[in-house]
């Protein structure tokens, strides 16, 4: 009977009246909605409402342009950089916001923590016309020495093969730009941990130091990676070391570079006339003599003993090294000859 | 070869916050990773500079970051981080107004922490926040630096004062204020000063000197914050002396609570760090008391500041400040016109305009007025102000409240000059006393009191009363004279002290003497001896030699011959005062007071004692009974301020009070109840919240009724051989403690 009473009771409890009690709060109404919560964030599922049917096709780019910075979805990121990349492949080119705004827009994913997003961004950024790339060389390099040492070791790679592409699309500005040249060595040196710098500065005294600790243990994924490393700074070392190939004479070419308007964007960089002053590191090493005697003074001792080391240890490690090695040896060689002709030029001036 | 399963260990890995900690740990091993972080660091930064208005929060979130470790792991690594406060500077004068506001708090920060890890000096931290405070146009960070700024000062003044920084910083204050005066920027000067001298940790005369040119300013708000400091920092000082000792542990509680609690580290050492506070907080008890002065002391110059302080918010017409902080100028200039008994002529006609009871906020012009006023004022200033304030308020036709008002303000005047007052105008007041109202009453009493005292001749024969007249006839009360000093000669009211010596020494005789009639001749000496002893103590060492001024004991005498010398002692001590005349030569008198002061050293004890007296005599001079307000207006100093609550006073007696403030006055002191609630049940609840535990009487009401019945029903059915033995049992136990063992 138990539970028919107890309907009984149910039935009846919307009709009594309720009772108010003193001290006691009102009772709450059955559609009584709670508004006292708040909330830091809104989840929202759509992104957009209205539906695009292809249109607007700059509003369309711009969108995906937000989307692969802004989303927290990284498939979304993904996606959106697919697009863009679409895009700017297309012919003719399809950009509406210009080269430059897409770069600072889009640089920070060099770092982005998910895989997919960097590779799709690297191949974004493949498809970018050469020539468009050359005026934002340094500040793509900025970016790009702030992932040669994130901690994560896969954005380090991902951030690696973003450089091959920079010095494969651009050499001479990768290297000659303001702390294009000892910075990047820099990070190229305290990422594969022959870095003197860092020692001296522990000063470190005895007879035992321990090597390379902590993260960067070596495993077979790490000496790939590590492989991957040698190689490009051996790519890098080339492009710095490169013998200039004089330009042939060209009559108009020398009259218009003393009176026409220059059309490279800040011709006079080397003069450093607005920047903040620059120390050493932070120097252009706008020529190839110059960047072999920095070299020489401050990274050669250190790269050598580092090479030494890795060829030691053979494998894919020892053949990149042994890479490197060939490039310093040619570089040494033709620092050499570049010294004996510099000799020979101050002879004859003397005797001149 | 099983599967590899590091994967969860380089993800934790590739957060700064772990890495931060192992740098930390061990910060030789992780050299290289730090290296690392330093280069992004760098790198970020560059590209941080590069644009800094346009940086995406992508970048600015990783720059964060990356700041954030460098700065906790900076000392650990000095010679790769030493341009890292650098840097930050840079960052921070130059793109305050652009950075992110999450990456500016984070830069300050990481500045503090440099600073709290000594690898830079606060000189340099100093300088860098402070132009930054005074210029930034946000006020949270503007609020940011000043706490950061203020907390720094009073860290590297904790241990030590640090003259030289407290120096710098002061100049620094100063030049701020005088270099430009019509800015607001003085405000901040104000505003760091008022704080370090409200925690003590400026006390001297140079942030006086800052408050000064801040009263000197052309600005409003820096004038207001200076006039401010100087009427209300020193009280503000000693709140937060009160406040600082007020939060007391509980010993008891925390010795019961490790008794009971389960022993563990942190409650050992919570205990510990309890302890040590006590200790601290009974050494800050027994340490001599600060001696601090005012600010108001502290004024070089007060004439000088006074009059420029006049004449520049005060008297000159182009001035635009607005009612009330004129009134806060007023009251500066009048506190130290008064405090330092400036002579500022000019002053007095000034007020002439403001005395009308149509004047917004009178009372505390009138306030201000009496403030001003002190006896180098001649009488000339000051009376036609007292004539136009008796015109003005006080008349039948004015509200009973005005005329009080105004009486009050008179009597506040004519206390401290008493010379300003003429025959006729003193008698038309006095006469007052027989209005209806209470406080215009009190008010004229008031008046009529304070001229008994001091000035009894201006009063009508019939008013001076008793104390008074006589006083006058017997040539006690002088005639006053402007520009008179009373010089105290000698030491005021040690005749009072003399007297109460004499009574007290009397007493513990007469005490005495019934002793030894009483008591066994045994119990005698040990008397004497305690007696003397005591004797000893409490006043100076060779009373009975001044008193009686003849006999004079040796105590190598008194050491061999016992309690027989002290016998004879006593006898001959009391004898001359037991006979002594009552109306002694006055010149014999005064000859025996002084020497009290020159043959005997005053114990602080003493100097108590005849403050006290003192009172006392002052008090006793009243006739009749004293009122609580009159003992009130004796305590207080006279060079304290007057403010418009005192004018207002007595404008308050026989008014009913309206039912919000009784009901606010009952109550008072109860406990809160915010729902309703019996007694009881507050009281339970206080007791839960401070963590005491129930009786037994208490839990045994609450246990659950089903775990009782059992027992009840078998005690229900129990044969009466199991009832005796349970109840012998129960005596049994009780006899022996009370406690249930083995077998019981």
């Amino acid at each position: 009977m138990g539970s028919s009473n107890k309907k009984k009771k149910e039935k009846k409890k919307d009709f009594n009246k309720a009772k108010l009690k003193v001290g006691k709060a009102k009772a709450k109404a059955a559609n009584f909605t709670d508004t006292s919560f708040k909330s830091k964030s809104i989840v929202v599922n759509q992104h957009t409402l209205a539906a695009l049917d292809g249109v607007d096709l700059v509003g369309l780019f711009k969108q995906h342009l937000n989307q692969a910075i802004n989303s927290k979805s990284d498939k979304l990121r993904q996606e959106a950089l697919v697009q863009l990349t679409k895009d700017l492949s297309s012919k003719p080119i399809f950009n509406p916001v210009g080269v430059p705004n897409l770069l600072t827009k889009l640089l920070p994913l060099i770092t982005d923590s998910v895989a997919n997003v960097r590779t799709n961004f690297l191949k974004l950024l493949r498809a970018l016309p050469p020539s468009d790339v050359a005026p934002h060389v340094e500040k793509i390099l900025m970016y790009i020495r702030g992932g040669m040492t994130h901690l994560s070791t896969e954005i380090r790679s991902d951030t690696l093969s973003v450089l091959d592409w920079l010095i494969d699309v651009c050499p001479d500005e990768t290297v000659s730009c303001p702390g294009g040249w000892l910075k990047t060595m820099n990070s190229f040196s305290s990422m594969l941990g022959w870095n003197p710098s860092v020692a001296s500065t522990l000063s470190v005294k005895g007879w035992t130091s321990a090597t390379k600790t902590s993260l960067n243990k070596v495993s077979k994924k790490n000496g790939e990676a590590q492989a991957k490393q040698i190689t490009t700074l051996a790519k890098f070392l080339e492009a710095g070391f490169r013998p200039e190939t004089p330009l042939p004479y060209d009559e108009q070419r020398y009259w218009d570079s003393i009176y026409r308007m220059p059309t490279t964007p800040n011709p006079f960089a080397y003069l450093n006339l607005w920047g903040a002053q620059r120390d050493e590191d932070g120097e252009m090493y706008p020529d190839r003599i110059s960047r072999q005697q920095v070299f020489e003074r401050k990274w050669r001792a250190a790269i050598k003993t580092g090479v030494m080391g890795a060829k030691q240890e053979g494998g894919v490690i020892g053949r990149a090294a042994s890479v490197l090695d060939k490039v310093l040896r040619t570089a040494e060689e033709g620092g050499k000859k570049v010294v004996e002709e510099q000799k020979i030029e101050e002879v004859e001036e003397a005797e001149a | 070869m099983p599967k590899r399963k590091v994967a969860a260990l380089e993800k934790v890995d590739a957060d700064l916050v772990s890495l931060q900690y192992k740098i930390r740990r061990d910060p030789k091993s992780y050299a290289q990773e730090f290296y690392d972080q330093w280069l992004a660091y760098d790198a970020q930064r560059q590209i941080f500079i590069s644009s800094p208005s346009s940086a995406s929060s992508e970048d600015n979130k990783k720059f964060h970051d990356l700041v954030d470790l460098v700065a906790h792991v900076a000392d650990l690594y000095p010679d790769v981080t030493a341009p890292y406060f650098d840097h930050l500077k840079e960052l921070l004068t130059q793109h305050h107004a652009v950075l992110n506001p999450d990456l500016r708090e984070k830069v300050v920060g990481s500045l503090s922490l440099l600073r709290r890890k000594d690898v830079i000096d606060s000189t340099s931290l100093l300088t860098t926040l402070f132009p930054i405070l005074i210029s930034t146009p946000s006020k949270s960070l503007r609020s940011l630096l000043y706490t950061k700024i203020v907390s720094d000062l009073r860290e590297s003044n904790s241990k030590a004062t640090n003259h030289k920084l407290n120096r710098t910083i002061q100049t620094v204050l100063h030049n701020l204020v005088t270099s430009d005066r019509t800015s607001t920027k003085g405000m901040w000067a104000c505003r760091i000063t008022r704080e370090l001298w409200r925690r003590q940790i400026w006390t001297d005369a140079r942030p006086c000197d800052v408050m000064k040119e801040a009263c000197l300013s052309d600005n409003e708000k820096v004038v207001v914050g200076g006039v401010r400091f100087f009427l209300g920092g020193d009280k503000e000082r000693e709140e937060m002396e009160d406040d600082s000792s007020d939060e007391e542990i509980d010993i008891k509680k925390v010795k019961h609570q490790g008794t009971i609690n389960k022993k563990t580290k942190k409650r050992q050492k919570a205990m510990e760090k309890a302890m040590e506070k006590i200790k601290k907080q009974e050494r800050k008890k027994h340490a001599p008391h600060p001696l601090n002065f005012s600010a108001l002391h502290l004024i070089h110059d007060p004439q000088g500041f006074a009059e420029q302080l006049f004449q520049k918010h005060l008297q000159n017409t182009k001035c635009k400040f607005s009612l009330d902080n004129k009134l806060l100028v007023l009251q500066l200039v009048t506190r130290l016109v008064g405090l330092h008994k400036l002579t500022i002529i000019s002053l007095y006609p000034w007020f002439t305009k403001y005395l009308t009871p149509k004047q917004p906020s009178v009372t505390s012009f009138l306030a201000s007025l009496a403030q001003a006023t002190h006896n180098h004022v001649p009488p000339d200033a000051i009376e036609p102000l007292v004539v136009k304030i008796a015109n003005e308020f006080v008349s039948e036709a004015s509200a009973a409240e005005v005329a009080s008002a105004g009486i009050n303000s008179i009597r506040e005047v004519a206390l401290r000059q008493p010379l300003c007052m003429s025959e006729t105008l003193l008698q038309d007041l006095v006469m007052y006393q027989k209005s209806k109202d209470k406080g215009v009453v009190m008010a004229a009493k008031g008046l009529q009191s304070l001229y008994r005292e001091v000035y009894p001749e201006l009063l009508q024969k019939k008013f001076r009363g008793k104390e008074a007249t006589m006083g006058l006839k017997s040539g006690e009360v002088k005639r006053l004279k402007f520009g008179e000093e009373q010089v105290e000669s000698g030491i005021e009211g040690i005749e009072l002290l003399e007297k109460y010596k004499e009574e007290q020494k009397l007493k513990k005789l007469a005490e005495k003497g019934e002793d030894a009639d009483g008591d066994a001749k045994m119990k005698d000496d040990d008397d004497d001896e305690d007696g003397f002893n005591s004797d000893e103590w409490e006043v100076a060492s060779n009373d009975s030699d001044s008193s009686t001024g003849w006999i004079n004991v040796e105590h190598s005498d008194d050491e061999d011959e016992g309690p027989a010398a002290k016998k004879q002692r006593r006898d001959s001590s009391t004898a001359p005062d037991l006979i002594s005349d009552e109306a002694m030569a006055a010149a014999a008198e005064a000859n025996r007071i002084s020497k009290l002061a020159m043959t005997t050293i005053l114990t602080p004890a003493d100097l108590a004692k005849l403050a006290e007296l003192r009172r006392e005599a002052q008090l006793d001079k009243m006739t009749g009974t004293v009122s609580k307000r009159r003992q009130e207006l004796i305590a207080k100093h006279i060079e304290d301020g007057v403010t418009a609550d005192d004018i207002e006073l007595p404008a308050q007696i026989g008014k009913k009070s309206t039912k919000e403030e009784r009901v606010a006055m009952a109550k008072d002191g109860k406990p809160a109840r915010e729902e309703h609630k019996s007694t009881q049940a507050i009281r339970k609840s206080k007791k839960e919240a401070e963590g005491k535990s129930s009786t037994n009487k208490e839990k045994a009401r609450k246990k659950n009724f089903l775990m009782t019945v059992g027992k009840a029903r078998a005690k229900h059915k129990r044969s009466l051989v199991d009832t005796k033995k349970r109840l012998t049992a129960h005596i049994a136990r009780s006899k022996s403690g009370g406690r249930r063992r083995n077998g019981m």
